[in-house]
This record gives C-alpha cells, structure tokens and sequence, in this order.
C-alpha cells in the first residue's frame, strides 16, 4: 500500500480542536490560580502570569506560520499579521507585568532577600538573564509586525525579506521560552 | 526575486534599519546594566534615567525596580532614536538580506551570552580594569 500523505478527516480535526481546547484551558489555569494565592500581590502575579502564558500560546502557534514564510510558500499575510499584532500586545503585557512584579521581587523580604539568602545564584545568574532576555520578545515581535505590515503583499516576491519575518518571528518566541521557563522557576522556587 | 512586472519595487533598507535598531537597544541594555554593577555612583548614574517611570523609586516591601527602570529608558531612547534614523537613511536603499539575517542573529546571540554573568563578568572586570574602576 502506498503512504500517502495523511489528511486529516473530520473526526479527526474534532479530537484535535478538542484537545487543543483543553490544553489551552488547563494551562491557562496554572497562572490563573495565582489571582487566589494567599499574598498581598495576587492580582499583580495573577495578570504577569495570564498574559505570559497567553503570550506563549500565541508566540508558538506563530512559529508555525513562519515555518512557510521561511520556505518562501505563499502565506495568509491578512491573517498572519494579525496574528502577529496580537503577539505584540501580548508580549508588551508580559513585559509591563513583569516591570509590576519585579518591583515586589526586589522589596523587603521580597523574593529576591529569600534567594540572596540561601541560594544565591538563582538570583546572581538566572534572574540578571531572565530580567533582560524578558524584554526582548516584544521588540522583536513589533519588529516582524512592522515588516509584515510596511511591506504589505508585494513581499510575497521577495524571499529574502519573508524569510527574515520568518525568522524574527522564531527568534522571538525562543527568548519568550527562555524568560518563561526561568520565571517559573524563580516563581516555584520563591513566590512574591 | 525581485517581481520585475510588479508597480512597486521593495527595498530591504527598513528591515535592516528595524532589526539593527533593536540590536543597539539590546546592546545599550546589556552595556548599561554592566556599568550599573560597577560603582554605587554609576548605579545611581544609570537609574537617575529611570526616575520617570511609575514604581523605579521606593523601598519596603512593596519594593521598586531601582537602576533596572534606567537601563530600559537608555534602551528604549536608542530603539526608537536610532530606528528613526536608519529608517529615513535606508528606505531607498537596498541592503543584502541574506548577509544581515547572519550578522543579525549572531549578534543577538553575542549580547544574549553578555547577559550570563559567569561569561560576562570577567570580561567586564577587565575592560573596567582599563578605565581604573575596580
């Protein structure tokens, strides 16, 4: 028999939607749960959290649309920047949550005296990174929507120029993933 | 590639122009931060930028984002000042994409590494070292 390529048939693109509906409900739980946290900073770590994750769903369901802008297949450019526009504004939440929360780390008895005062170097070497890396996503992001939106359809003739939203678009999202799994370790490790 | 029956023709020089403004920012953040960790005077130097921003002032348990709010405002001033800049100097211009993309990620992975203080650190202690700041 010869193995074709598979499509997916209705019953199949169901299970997948469903699944993908309740990853995305379970996860978006995870931060959620921060809002009924016992801290006089819930509400502050509850929306840094939200719109990390939301950022994170979005950025990498875009690494899938760049993957075609990168091998210079025709794209839904309308939808892509759309797409991407939403990334910025999700990326500029995180990074403004994230300044909202970083002024608690850094308080009286805060996160930060706790770690200083047993382990050190979680502070000393992974959260001078992650404070930085953290604020790269946005820019990026903006960067590709601005390509996307500057050069309009016509791109669709320049490879190059494809390729390169492509790959800012990737290059976006692994700082995101960087600065997320960092600030869940610091979150797990200390919370505000 | 260029689409030689289309009405307009497109110019690389503000992609480069977008993306290089991003890489002085990013650059200017990580130089900033470094000079913050020098000196108790550089930090204050540095944080002094920030004093605009909600929150960059305070201590408590409320904390603040002290020097942190100083580094973003010289970033932030570089981003735009300089994407302003190349944007207009390059909009006409045509500029190799493939050339860029490579410079382009290498130096994001070179400021990325700047970040990493056991790396960073004593390369900074000896260019420090060069100015006599101990």
């Amino acid at each position: 028999m010869q193995a074709g390529d598979y499509l997916h048939d209705h019953f199949g693109k169901t299970v997948i939607r469903i699944q993908v509906a309740i990853a995305f409900i379970l996860l978006l739980l995870l931060p959620a749960a921060n809002f009924f946290y016992p801290t006089d900073y819930s509400l502050k770590a509850g929306i840094h959290g939200v719109s990390a994750i939301l950022a994170i769903v979005v950025g990498t369901y875009l690494t899938h649309r760049a993957i075609p802008l990168i091998k210079g297949m025709q794209v839904r450019l309308e939808s892509l920047r759309h797409w991407v526009l939403a990334a910025t504004l999700l990326n500029l939440a995180g990074a403004v949550s994230g300044n909202w929360i970083y002024m608690r780390y850094r308080g009286q008895d805060g996160p930060r005296d706790w770690i200083l005062a047993r382990v050190p170097n979680f502070h000393n070497v992974l959260m001078e990174f992650k404070e930085f890396v953290s604020l790269f996503p946005f820019p990026l992001m903006l960067a590709a929507a601005f390509m996307l939106y500057y050069y309009g359809m016509p791109m669709q003739y320049r490879r190059d120029i494809g390729r390169f939203v492509g790959v800012t678009i990737l290059i976006s999202w692994s700082f995101l993933l960087l600065g997320f799994a960092a600030g869940l370790v610091l979150a797990k490790l200390r919370f505000v | 590639m260029q689409n030689e029956s289309g009405a307009q023709k497109l110019y690389s020089g503000p992609l480069v122009a977008a993306s290089l403004s991003l890489l002085l920012a990013f650059l200017t953040l990580m130089v900033s931060h470094h000079i913050s960790r020098l000196t108790k005077e550089l930090d204050k130097m540095v944080h002094a930028y920030g004093h605009w921003i909600p929150g960059s002032t305070g201590s408590g348990p409320d904390g603040s984002i002290g020097s942190y709010s100083g580094k973003e405002t010289l970033a932030l001033g570089v981003w735009l000042a300089s994407w302003l800049i190349f944007h207009f100097l390059w909009r006409k211009q045509d500029l190799s994409v493939r050339a860029w993309t490579r410079f382009f990620v290498t130096g994001l992975v070179l400021i990325t590494l700047g970040f990493f203080h056991p790396l960073s650190d004593p390369i900074v202690l000896f260019i420090a070292g060069l100015f006599g700041i101990h």
